[in-house]
């Protein structure tokens, strides 16, 4: 590696970028013009639509009570101090059959008198229909507080009902509609009379009080369908609420009550933020999300530019033939995107929260005001930083590798937008507030992207910071390097390819396509062949989960058990082994190789029938040890079956250890594998394998115990070059499941030992000496086989001379 | 300086499948010699002078350039031509003093003798008016300057030129095979391949014809002429390749190779 090329190529990349005006508007010029143009805009938007004030009609304005301090209405409009929002009374016109206009604006005179007699007509048709609802609601909601003055009808009556009230509402809702107003107060003759009546009722302590409290109330209509209309009604029933306490205060004064008896609850809430906390947890909602978004598209439009658009613009060959090497010309590439990338991330963030902040403490408007926002702490700066350079590494090794597949920058847009919808994805489930990295959802810190999303979340809101975040970071900054490197090579992979780097542009065409693969076979499956293969077992599962849950739930109680191991059978058999073999049939013309069916050297096998002894206890114990997520249902009825002793033996086995073991084995260390590692290589298809039998896991902790023992059976398919080791190795690592839950029972009844014990929900606990010795045993083992020269078995005569016989017979099988 | 053995490439392709664009082609070319490779389109003349260069990886035989095998050792290789083409374009944000430069610089060329070199070839060509433009301000017949200068910056030894008059108007190119001659002269060995047939009479020492990835003839226009007895250059051309045409239609891979096996015999 040569640092002095990379270093040319990437100061070149990086002035050729600076020298191009769209590269620098993107990264430079739109962000620090987005933010506060937007801002502008809100402001500009506030100030046209503020004028435009929701019209509130009142009818029998001379019968709104007076009592209290607190009038309802003042100079001509609510009073602001019935409101919790600033300026909120100004949005809301009121009109009143009291108050005709005194401008003598024949406009204005007009408006009024039209609106009058809208209100006027829809105030007389109220009435019957709420007589009408009322019979409706008492059959429908009968909890309904006008449910229960109904009388009690027909089912014809309610059909009637029914009927009439969709008329009238239909009549009322086309004039209201028609009409210039959000919503109609309707009070009723006399109704500031009676509130006083009754409080003097109350003061006097007059026998009934229900009749004196049993007056017509108010009533209000609006449509939940117009949105102006809706947002009108709740703003003025905040303000009735406000009112009606304010009423019931005074009554109580005149009863000589004391105040607080409206309020027997009236808890006292203390806010424990702080302004900087505050601004934190604003921040830590806003932050994450931009950076990956930012992030994305900063690599976006550089890595079309450097590699696609190279080759469109044939300069890629000029350099393709200097000395320096694909994997300088890539890493300098690299990290030209890597820097535009970090840039546009940071400008943006930097240009989103002046702009913001400025916004937010001028307090007006469409934004509240969330107390003067100062900005992230240096500390939290640091983070964003440091959090940003794993992510952009990703991001821009990963728009490299796809760009380089790309022949012109067009082409490129199509390859990276997929790209560019999953970061908006992954930012959308950061986003929810019910997802946090915590030590409990330490999973998370390995999924690409959002870990890096989610920490930083934790790490900026200072107020709700779990103490354990911080021992996260190493895992989330190793997870993110390490597939950001694998990116890297990935694109360095690309690059070295001549099929991708010099492609002619040939028209696609789906048959002749087909017609290759079938015509031009080759022995082993490509990566992509491999990589499908994996896609179309998960699509099928996908697709098969709702048939068989549905044929699953049709069983019965007791025949549950027995359908679950069918279900499992035919899903392993019908998708996880048919998949594999029909597309090494297919698709390869050696599907012996394909599939590994040869016989394996002795040693091997004996060795992989004695390693899940060793590893089972340790996997067993590991997974214990980590708090997991809650079990959906279904899985713990899955494990209840395998540990339940009401079916035989050899059918639980069959399900849970025999079916996986051939089916899963000929899929993930035949198949795939073997596409994987067709050029040659052992540990990348060994890790990618494993990750992806890990994946087809879908629940947390069988993810993450597949994916260990993924490792060591891809270990075991390289060495031996044979599947019949993987086959041995899983079916006894999982009859030891199957017999681990079985054997609690017979462990808790026998006396306390120092091998294993049974914990209270019924499984077996191994013991430090058990572990011990399994981790020395199986170390060893692992050991031996990871040194082990996989080119020996081939060599051995005996094995040469009786596997092809054998191998032939269990093709046959097969 | 360059020894090509049995030289052999094949891809797969979408539409035809397995394609072998190289069928076994041997030749050498020796220091102060222009070699032309003279075939129809489609011949195989790209993805030959593609595995001189590295860049593609050859699928059987090798190719020795400079005393190194295309094989074992390409960044060495890359490291003593100067590859010219069609397809290797210049950047159009950079000037051509800039473009120069930086592939010195690649070149691992010491800084005090690149500045030196720059002046040098800039001055051979005549480029210094075109010093500080853009290559994206450039007229075609600048561009293919500063390509020029681009390959021969760090005075390699061997040259190899992939069709390089293609698109070029009459003056341009003519001006090109000046240059490539007056290379020749500085004891350069140059592999030069194209479509058009008085380049080859006008420039080449010697001539390989190939065609569909054969080579079918070797040798220098004389004794080609006088091999075939045919005077007339492009006749001749012909003739080998309807005559590869009918034999390969034929399915008699004997007959295929039989102008190269008679070259190889001599």
């Amino acid at each position: 590696m040569n640092w002095r090329n990379i270093r040319l190529i990437f100061q070149r990349e990086l002035r050729d970028q600076l020298r191009d005006r769209r590269t620098l508007f993107m990264i430079a010029v739109l962000p620090l013009l987005l933010y506060p143009a937007l801002g502008i805009g809100t402001v500009q938007m506030q100030l046209m639509f503020s004028e435009q004030a929701r019209t509130v009609v009142i009818l029998g304005a001379a019968d709104i009570p007076q009592m209290g301090d607190v009038p309802l209405l003042k100079d001509g409009q609510f009073n602001q101090t019935l409101f919790d929002m600033p300026g909120e009374a100004e949005k809301l016109a009121v009109v009143t059959d009291q108050t005709p206009p005194t401008d003598n604006d024949p406009k204005h005179l007009q408006r009024y008198q039209d609106l009058m007699q809208d209100s006027r007509e829809i105030s007389a048709a109220l009435p019957e229909m709420l007589r009408l609802d009322a019979i409706v609601k008492a059959a429908d909601d009968p909890k309904h507080p006008r449910a229960k003055a109904a009388p009690v009808v027909t089912p014809e009556a309610l059909a009637e009902a029914r009927l009439r009230l969709k008329e009238q509402k239909d009549k009322i809702g086309s004039l209201f509609a028609k009409s210039d107003m959000h919503v109609l107060i309707v009070i009723p003759p006399k109704f500031g009379q009676n509130l006083e009546d009754a409080a003097t009722a109350l003061a006097g302590r007059l026998g009934n009080l229900d009749q004196a409290t049993g007056y017509p109330r108010p009533d209000m209509v609006f449509n939940k369908a117009i949105d102006r209309s809706l947002l009108s009604y709740q703003s003025v029933k905040g303000a009735f609420e406000e009112w009606e306490t304010q009423l019931l205060k005074a009554q109580l004064r005149v009863a000589k009550l004391p105040e607080g008896l409206t309020q027997p609850v009236n808890p006292v809430a203390m806010n424990l933020a702080h302004d900087a906390q505050i601004a934190d947890n604003f921040w830590s909602k806003l932050f994450p999300a931009l950076l990956v978004i930012m992030a994305m598209t900063g690599a976006f439009y550089p890595a079309i530019d450097l590699v696609a658009g190279e080759k469109e613009r044939g300069t890629m060959e000029t350099l393709l033939i200097c000395p320096a090497k694909r994997s300088e010309i890539v890493l300098g590439k690299f990290f030209t995107v890597m820097s535009f990338s970090c840039a546009t991330a940071l400008l943006n963030l930097a240009s989103l929260g002046f702009t913001s902040r400025h916004m937010l403490s001028m307090g007006k408007g469409l934004m509240p005001r969330v107390g003067d926002l100062s900005l992230p702490s240096p500390v939290s700066m640091l983070w964003i930083v440091l959090l940003l350079i794993p992510l952009s590494a990703l991001f821009s090794a990963l728009c490299l590798a796809l760009a380089t597949l790309a022949r012109s920058s067009k082409e490129g847009q199509y390859y990276l937008t997929p790209l560019l919808m999953v970061a908006m994805g992954m930012t959308v489930f950061c986003m929810s507030p019910a997802i946090d990295l915590t030590p409990r959802t330490a999973i998370y810190s390995v999924v690409p992207i959002a870990n890096i999303a989610l920490l930083l979340k934790g790490l900026l809101s200072t107020a709700s910071q779990d103490a354990g975040l911080i021992y996260l970071v190493p895992p989330v900054l190793i997870a993110s390097f390490g597939y950001a490197a694998m990116a890297l090579w990935w694109a360095v992979d690309q690059f070295n390819r001549e099929d991708v780097l010099f492609r002619e542009s040939e028209q696609f065409d789906i048959r002749l396509w087909i017609k290759h693969l079938l015509r031009d076979k080759e022995p082993l499956p490509t990566f992509s062949e491999a990589a499908f293969c994996f896609m179309l077992i998960m699509f099928l599962q996908f697709g098969a989960m709702q048939p068989l849950n549905a044929a699953f739930e049709a069983v019965a109680g007791s025949n549950k058990e027995r359908a679950l191991i069918q279900m499992l059978l035919i899903q392993q058999v019908a998708i996880i082994a048919t998949t594999p073999l029909f597309m090494g049939v297919m698709l390869t013309s050696d599907v012996r190789r394909t599939l590994r069916l040869r016989l394996p050297p002795f040693s091997i096998l004996a060795a992989s029938i004695v390693l899940p002894f060793a590893l089972h206890p340790l996997s067993s114990e590991l997974i214990s040890s980590i708090t997991w997520p809650e079990l959906p249902a279904s899985v713990k009825f899955a494990i209840e079956t395998m540990g339940s002793t009401a079916q035989p033996e050899w059918l639980v086995l069959l399900g849970f250890a025999f079916a996986p073991a051939i089916c899963e084995e000929v899929a993930f260390r035949g198949f795939i594998l073997s596409g994987f590692g067709r050029n040659g290589r052992k540990w990348l298809p060994i890790v990618l394998s494993s990750v992806l039998f890990g994946l087809m896991h879908m629940i947390p902790q069988q993810v993450f115990n597949a994916t260990l023992i993924g490792l060591v059976l891809g270990i075991i398919a390289i060495r031996s070059r044979s599947l019949l080791p993987c086959i041995a190795f899983h079916f006894v690592y999982n009859s030891l499941g199957v017999f681990q839950g079985r054997l609690a029972e017979t462990v808790k009844q026998s006396p306390a030992n120092l091998w294993v014990t049974a914990d209270p929900e019924g499984h077996v606990r191994y013991q430090w000496p058990t572990l011990t010795i399994a981790a020395i045993v199986g170390g060893s083992i692992l050991y031996w086989l990871i040194r082990r020269d996989s080119t020996a078995a081939a060599t051995n005569p005996t094995i040469r001379r009786v596997a092809p016989r054998l191998t032939g017979q269990l093709e046959r099988l097969a | 300086m360059i020894h090509v053995r049995e030289l052999t490439k094949s891809f797969s392709d979408l539409k035809r499948g397995h394609v072998t664009a190289l069928h076994g082609v041997s030749f050498d070319v020796k220091p102060g010699e222009i070699f032309g490779l003279l075939g129809p389109n489609g011949a195989g003349k790209t993805t030959c002078l593609r595995i001189l260069s590295t860049v593609l990886r050859p699928t059987g035989g090798d190719a020795e350039i400079a005393g190194y095998s295309v094989r074992s050792h390409p960044e060495q290789v890359r490291a003593r031509i100067g590859f010219m083409s069609g397809n290797t374009g210049i950047y159009d944000r950079m000037t051509a003093w800039e473009l120069v430069e930086y592939y010195g610089r690649l070149y691992g060329m010491p800084e005090a003798q690149l500045q030196q070199r720059l002046e040098e070839v800039f001055r051979t060509l005549q480029m210094f008016e075109i010093r500080d433009v853009l290559a994206g301000k450039m007229s075609t017949g600048m561009k293919q300057k500063v390509s020029i200068a681009r390959t021969i910056i760090h005075d390699p030894p061997v040259m190899i030129f992939d069709e390089p008059t293609s698109g070029l108007d009459v003056l341009v190119a003519r001006a090109l095979l000046k240059a490539i001659a007056a290379l020749k002269g500085q004891g350069k060995c140059i592999i030069f391949s194209t479509h058009i047939m008085r380049e080859v009479e006008k420039l080449c020492d010697r001539i390989a014809i190939v065609h569909k990835g054969h080579l079918l003839g070797l040798g220098t226009v004389q004794e080609l002429q006088d091999r075939y007895e045919q005077p007339d250059m492009e006749e001749l051309f012909f003739e080998l390749i309807s005559q590869h045409d009918e034999s390969s239609s034929s399915s008699s891979d004997s007959l295929v190779d039989q102008p190269f096996r008679a070259e190889q015999a001599r």
